[in-house]
């Protein structure tokens, strides 16, 4: 592990392969090129961080392992944007939700998107292999929380649709601070389980570099250039790699900005379009009893009542748990001063659900004019009414499993007393600019499909202009998936890593 | 917790219409932005002096007069519920200080957007309500004033400005274990459960 803020000049490596990111779809990228016998480097903008880091305090977690510390948000900022940086990227602070892409959704993008090879038999070999190598297992029941007892408790409470979920972790200490990265080494996520395995296969791993330019020559990839960092995020350097192969795997977000910043081909006005977010608003529940919802495994149950996977479907909310640290609470409670205090000491008293939208708008990543990221995105109607009719949903939970009070934190909250307040409750038309709203799974905005006028990459997920150059994350997805990707993108780059390796053996 | 707002008014049913184009409101929000920022720019100059900062370190990435917006907004956004002196005021735990050196490790296009938002709201946000004093010479009650119409603009650009503050604040705030007693948070584990032992990755 070669660390940016370490070194300092300008550096020239030339390999077989280089792959930037290191999170899902990097790690296991760069894990199989090692292991096919190629020189390969992985560059990762984060630092490289070890459990012992991990202290378990926002404000020293949010700046180490969050793009922008914390702070990114779509360009209207309506919604706030959580993405991980640092090796092992978002599957250092995720929840270790594990759940596969829906036979549906594959089917949909193979007969709408021109995706071929990646139907449920193709895929269901990757997805077998990496949950077994990532201990993926269902969380027993006798480990739920505060808060997850709440939700499935709503669940039986209305005969709805709900169940266990399965995550990989392994030794866990219900500590509740898996979004801080965990600091007894639980997760079993690509910064301890993929990226050691590809350094032992030989692969080299420079943390601290921010790669800004992919570089093309006569159609083809020929290396990526950096820039060294330092803790500061200063420049100190430069690290220029040249290799047969580029593998883009820096996120929905990320790819496809250093797409943008690198002027790459883009005939059909593709790249960055289609960006999906999953965004998801909560409602509180005040109970009676301690729920002690910081404390325990996070997310476990799920109610999946309004949630399908089939076209143009109107039930596209998924229902879990949420709940925050206390700078992270105190934030997206709506208000200030003395109220927002005395609402801050039902905090051991309080069940947080979300509802998450597996969305149909199509937003758009574009570089603002310092060169960063810009995340354009605005709930289409149909998005709307889901978000609303998924908040309602919430609230009937809540008060089915005993709620004294509901609130759905708005700039004007909605605060509901008693269950028949739910008949008045309409949301449909509600402006979701009102509301706080979180997004942690960023997809789409470099698509795969065979065809070039709607797709940027092939189904191989070789890019259709520039040859040598992959795109292996979240960005491949031609629509939102439903459920969090983090098992779909190690899967996708599992499958679609024997094209990157032919292409670097020539 | 979200019961808070139980001092304002909180409603069951839906807002009337349908929501104007965020992406509009967005390009509105900026021209907006610009303009006042540019007000704010020449009121500055006219009212920008008489600021002093009486620290033991110095400040490493606010300016004296950011330094006192913070430390005004602070107290406001951090006001204790009770008159308990038992309850840390922002004050007391100088949140302004663990802000300045917060905002040190930002990104120069982030300070740069959050100074912005400090100008706003020291120079310009008080006129849009009618009021000729910067918020800092303000009163509380304006000041409450101010921030409150910060929150609710209809500009998503202020809100944001608004909501980038807030967090900063209760980043400050919160952060501290003199705080957590008043949320019945016992804090990191780590204190209690050592990290694993073991080898650390490569």
């Amino acid at each position: 592990m070669h660390r940016g803020r370490e070194m300092s000049g300008a550096l020239t490596l030339k390999v077989d392969a280089v792959v930037v990111g290191t999170g899902a779809g990097g790690s296991i990228a760069l894990r199989e090129l090692a292991r096919a016998g190629l020189s390969v480097v992985g560059l990762e903008e984060g630092g490289a961080h070890t459990f012992a880091d991990f202290t378990q305090r926002e404000d020293e977690m949010l700046p180490l392992l969050f793009q922008d510390m914390g702070g990114r948000t779509t360009s209207d900022m309506c919604i706030r944007v959580l993405q991980g940086r640092g090796v092992g990227g978002s599957t250092v602070h995720n929840t270790n939700l594990c759940k596969r892409t829906p036979d549906a959704i594959l089917e949909r993008w193979a007969r709408t998107h021109a995706v071929v090879g990646a139907g449920p038999a193709d895929m269901r070999p990757a997805f077998e292999q990496i949950e077994h190598e990532l201990s993926v297992t269902p969380i027993p029941e006798a480990s739920m929380n505060g808060n997850n007892t709440v939700l499935r408790d709503g669940v039986r409470a209305l005969g709805w649709r709900g169940g266990m979920l399965s995550h990989n972790r392994v030794g866990c200490q219900k500590s509740g601070f898996c979004e801080l990265g965990c600091a007894y080494d639980a997760k079993q996520n690509a910064a301890k389980v993929v990226v050691p395995e590809a350094i032992l296969a030989g692969a080299e791993v420079y943390a601290d570099v921010h790669a800004d330019r992919v570089i093309v020559r006569a159609g083809r990839v020929v290396g990526v250039h950096g820039v060294l960092t330092g803790p500061d995020g200063e420049p100190r350097g430069e690290l220029t790699v040249f290799a047969r192969v580029v593998v883009l795997a820096g996120s929905a977000v990320g790819s496809a900005a250093l797409a943008l910043a690198s002027n790459l081909p883009d005939p059909h006005g593709q790249l960055g379009q289609n960006l999906r977010l999953h965004p998801g608003g909560v409602v509180a529940g005040k109970f009676d009893r301690a729920i002690d919802a910081v404390r325990g495994i996070p997310q476990s149950y799920e109610c999946t009542e309004h949630l399908s996977f089939e076209d143009s479907s109107d039930r596209r909310a998924w229902i879990v748990p949420a709940f925050a640290h206390p700078i992270g609470t105190a934030s997206s409670l709506p208000g200030f001063g003395a109220p927002h205090m005395r609402a801050m000491r039902d905090y051991g008293h309080l069940a947080v659900l979300t509802a998450m939208v597996h969305d149909e708008t199509r937003g758009r990543v574009t570089l603002d004019r310092d060169g960063r990221p810009s995340l354009d995105y605005e709930l289409s109607p149909g998005d709307r009414d889901q978000l609303g009719r998924g908040l309602a949903a919430c609230a009937r939970l809540l008060f089915a499993a005993g709620a004294r009070e509901v609130t759905i934190p708005a700039i004007v909250p909605r605060r509901l007393t008693r269950p028949s307040d739910l008949d008045r409750l309409d949301l449909r038309h509600a402006d979701p600019r009102d509301f706080p709203l979180t997004a942690v799974h960023p997809m789409g905005t470099m698509c795969m499909g065979d065809d070039p006028a709607r797709a940027v990459v092939r189904s191989t997920g070789e890019h259709h202009q520039v040859h040598g150059l992959f795109v292996l994350d979240g960005s491949l997805f031609p629509t939102s998936i439903g459920v969090p990707p983090q098992i779909s993108i190690y899967a996708f780059a599992l499958h679609l890593a024997p094209h990157a390796i032919a292409a670097a053996k020539g | 917790m979200y019961s808070a707002l139980c001092d304002r008014k909180s409603r069951v049913t839906s807002a009337s219409g349908p929501p104007s184009s965020s992406r509009r409101a967005a390009l509105q929000s900026l021209a907006f932005g610009a303009i006042v920022l540019a007000a704010g720019g020449t009121v500055a100059l006219v009212r920008g002096r008489g600021y002093t900062v009486t620290r033991k370190r110095p400040l490493v990435s606010l300016a004296p007069w950011e330094l006192a917006v913070v430390v005004h907004a602070a107290r406001r956004i951090a006001a204790p519920d009770r008159p308990d002196r038992s309850i840390p005021s922002a004050d007391d735990l100088d949140v302004a200080g663990f802000i300045d050196s917060y905002v040190a490790r930002m990104s120069r296009p982030m300070r740069r957007d959050l100074s912005r938002a400090f100008l706003y709201l020291e120079q310009v946000a008080p006129i849009t309500l009618g009021l000729r004093d910067r918020f800092t010479d303000l009163s509380a009650d304006d000041q409450d004033r101010v921030l409150l119409a910060l929150e609710s603009s209809p500009l998503m650009l202020l809100r944001g400005a608004f909501a980038g503050i807030k967090s900063l604040v209760f980043m400050g705030y919160y952060r501290d274990p003199r705080t957590w007693s008043i949320l019945g948070y016992d804090g990191p584990w780590v204190a209690k459960v050592p990290h694993a032992p073991g080898d650390a990755p490569p």
